[in-house]
């Protein structure tokens, strides 16, 4: 099977009847714009959970004491029991180029209580200045401003406002276990409340500035349970927590650095499982385009039937006849490629850069710990993209595969005769 | 026999009253191991039923981290009130809790405030012991909630004639241990120790009893020690100083005003 003249053949081809031609390379090139899309879009909700997730509260990466993890007890602070300079380890992790900015934490579970209503609460102590950077559940506040240090003002999320009937300014009495024993408890003024979205967080946590919790709750100040890190790429978390970890000698420091996939893994595993996805969406996609092509060029060649008769009687070999309808196969399938890149560039670049909201359809939806503003928003995925292209080619010339054995089949005296 | 153990069920789960219905260990009639049980709660409820006290205790808790003692004056009115009170240390002296039926408040004198325990804080720690609020509430349940049957009846290592008693839940009964098992004192009735166990049968804690001591012409155990099963090293001990049995008091001492009272 020899390239020029059967690329040249198959090429003219398409130009017999044009209508079908570019039906076909249309059904072809939906199928591409359909893949293209919906990966696109996928990934883009993707991409919007992992950074939703991860900068609402948690951070997409968390340093603790080696021990805090799963139990999260209030003596193991960062550094043991002596605790450690909190300024100094801030400086060194925020030295890393990839690190936006680091916020120590410290908890502890307590009551709030107002009136007649009391809830069961965990109490999180935060720097206010570094926190509005990191993450956004404070910035803006639904009421009134953050709490200032010092001076016995916390914020609470719009849950527990509710439950506790308290508004900006109401007073609260928080009860905590001190690290000492003691029954710690103090009156606290609501300066203002805060929204996630996420129900069970807004509920239950008390936000007051880390020193005041420590006061509460008799920790030292150089006694945090948590330094929060806010990267300038989320999905690289797990290289940046390794160099970090490398960089702070975490295990001799007994201290241990996690990036979020480790501390949300149903987050994770979402993401792995939408990967997987996309395989399915092209295989789907393509098979059922295939089903046309293959009907197409099955019609295509029957009408032909007497052209390859005579190709073959002249002394063309099965083998050419075979490719030719091959290369117009492929003919048809860059047409469609160019179609489909036509369509979709323009509108990828729109959605990515600058996507519309579909909030006036859906609203906000809360999914895996992240609250979600439904946008057409739509992540980059070359793998896929390349799959999809690579997808089009292979489903042009497999359906065409069948009608060309056919064509090439064709018994050339038989046909002539008009039998 | 039952009665008393029954009783001291109850007496090992409480904190407040627990010396008063020690108490009632003794004063109790001797009786033959195969009494009906229908028949022993109602004598237990009979006693328990209006029985009141007063005392003070110290509570001395040894955890990993810290270690504190406490000075309490308690008072207690059959199974459905109780009053305690910090006397010490200083910090804390006024924090009081009161437990009137099913409900728990504490009150908090540096802010002046009473709090009343929410139902999710019932598996809490009582004031910092391994005691938790549930231990309060549900002690007037456990006569009820519990089949008592006979486990062991012999000599322990030392050679004292026990018994032992094996409390499995009733069915839907609203409890939070798999089982309990007890060892008690054939001779006098005094309780040795008690073993709680979640529904997998792990051990959970062990509560010990003794210093058996006569108080206002009752003897009752006059210390218990909690140890909780996972943190071997920690424990919490009650040991009374004071207590002297039916005070006079009736329910309405047991208010929201009684508990602010400061001292």
């Amino acid at each position: 099977m020899t390239g020029g003249p059967w690329w040249r053949i198959g090429w003219r081809n398409l130009g017999r009847n044009r209508k079908r031609t570019i039906l076909t390379a249309l059904g072809l090139a939906v199928g591409y714009i359909a893949v293209v899309f919906m990966v696109g879009w996928a990934e883009g909700i993707t991409v919007e959970l992992i950074e939703n997730a991860t900068s609402l509260v948690s951070g997409q990466i968390e340093i603790h004491d080696a021990d805090y993890r799963p139990e999260r007890s209030l003596y193991d602070t960062i550094g043991g029991r002596e605790g450690t300079d909190v300024q100094a380890l801030l400086r060194e992790i925020t030295v890393d180029a990839s690190v936006v900015v680091a916020a120590p934490r410290a908890y502890a579970g307590g009551l709030v209580s107002s009136g007649e209503a009391t809830s069961a609460g965990s109490l999180m102590g935060i720097d206010p200045e570094r926190e509005v950077v990191l993450t956004r559940f404070l910035d803006p506040l639904a009421a009134g401003r953050l709490p200032t240090a010092g001076a016995n003002e916390l914020v609470v999320g719009e849950e527990m406002a509710q439950q506790l009937a308290v508004g900006v300014g109401d007073e609260l009495v928080v009860v905590a276990s001190g690290a000492d024993g003691s029954l710690a408890n103090d009156l606290y003024t609501v300066a203002g409340i805060y929204r996630t979205g996420l129900v069970e967080f807004d509920a239950s946590t008390a936000v007051m500035p880390i020193t005041d919790l420590q006061t509460l709750v008799v920790l030292d100040p150089g006694r945090i349970h948590e330094i929060a890190v806010a990267t300038t790429d989320p999905s690289a978390a797990g290289e940046t927590a390794d160099r970090l970890a490398a960089a702070l000698g975490a295990t001799d420091r007994g201290i241990a650095v996690a990036p979020w996939p480790e501390l949300n893994p149903v987050l994770a595993e979402y993401v792995a499982l939408a990967d997987s996805l996309y395989w399915i969406f092209i295989v789907v996609i393509f098979t059922i385009a295939s089903f046309g092509i293959a009907n197409t060029m099955l019609m295509a060649t029957f009408e032909r039937r007497r052209e390859f008769a005579v190709m073959l009687a002249l002394g063309s070999s099965p083998g050419s006849i075979v490719g030719s309808v091959l290369y117009e196969a492929l003919a048809i399938g860059f047409v469609s490629l160019a179609l489909g890149a036509v369509v979709t560039t323009p509108l990828m670049i729109w959605f990515y850069t600058a996507p519309p909201s579909l909030e006036w359809l859906y609203g906000n939806v809360t999914l895996q710990g992240a609250l979600l503003t439904p946008t057409l928003r739509v992540g980059v995925n070359v793998t896929a993209w390349t799959w999809a292209t690579i997808g089009l080619m292979l489903t042009a010339l497999v359906a065409a595969f069948y009608p060309a054995v056919r064509a090439a089949r064709v018994p050339p005296a038989d046909t002539l005769s008009g039998l | 026999m039952l009665l008393e153990v029954v009783t001291s069920v109850t007496d090992m789960r409480s904190i407040a009253t627990a010396l008063t219905t020690a108490g009632l260990l003794a004063t109790a009639a001797p009786a033959v191991a195969q009494v009906d049980a229908r028949e022993i709660i109602d004598r237990v409820d009979r006693l328990l039923r209006g029985d009141s006290s007063r005392g003070v205790a110290t509570m001395e808790v040894v955890t990993e981290h810290w270690e504190r003692q406490m000075t309490m004056e308690l008072w207690s009115l059959g199974t459905d009130y109780s009053l305690v009170r910090l006397r010490a240390p200083q910090k804390d002296a006024g924090t009081a809790t009161l437990k009137a039926e099913a409900d728990i408040w504490n009150y908090l004198p540096k802010v002046d405030r009473t709090i009343k325990v929410p139902v999710s804080m019932m598996g809490g720690s009582w004031m910092g012991s391994h005691f938790t609020n549930d231990d309060l509430v549900k002690e007037s349940r456990l006569v009820e909630d519990y089949d008592v049957e006979l486990a062991f009846d012999g000599e322990d290592p030392e050679g004292v004639a026990v018994w032992e008693f094996r409390l499995t839940p009733k069915p839907e009964a609203p409890v939070v241990w798999g089982s309990i098992e007890y060892r008690i004192r054939q001779s006098d009735d005094m309780p040795f120790w008690a073993k709680f166990y979640d529904e997998d049968g792990e051990l959970v804690r062990t509560m010990e009893h003794g210093e058996y001591t006569e108080f206002d012409d009752r003897t009752v155990p006059g210390v218990m020690t909690i140890y909780p099963a996972d943190k071997p090293d920690e424990r919490t001990t009650i040991r009374y100083e004071e207590l002297e049995f039916d005070v006079g008091l009736d329910a309405s001492f047991f208010s929201l005003r009684s508990l602010q009272r400061r001292r």
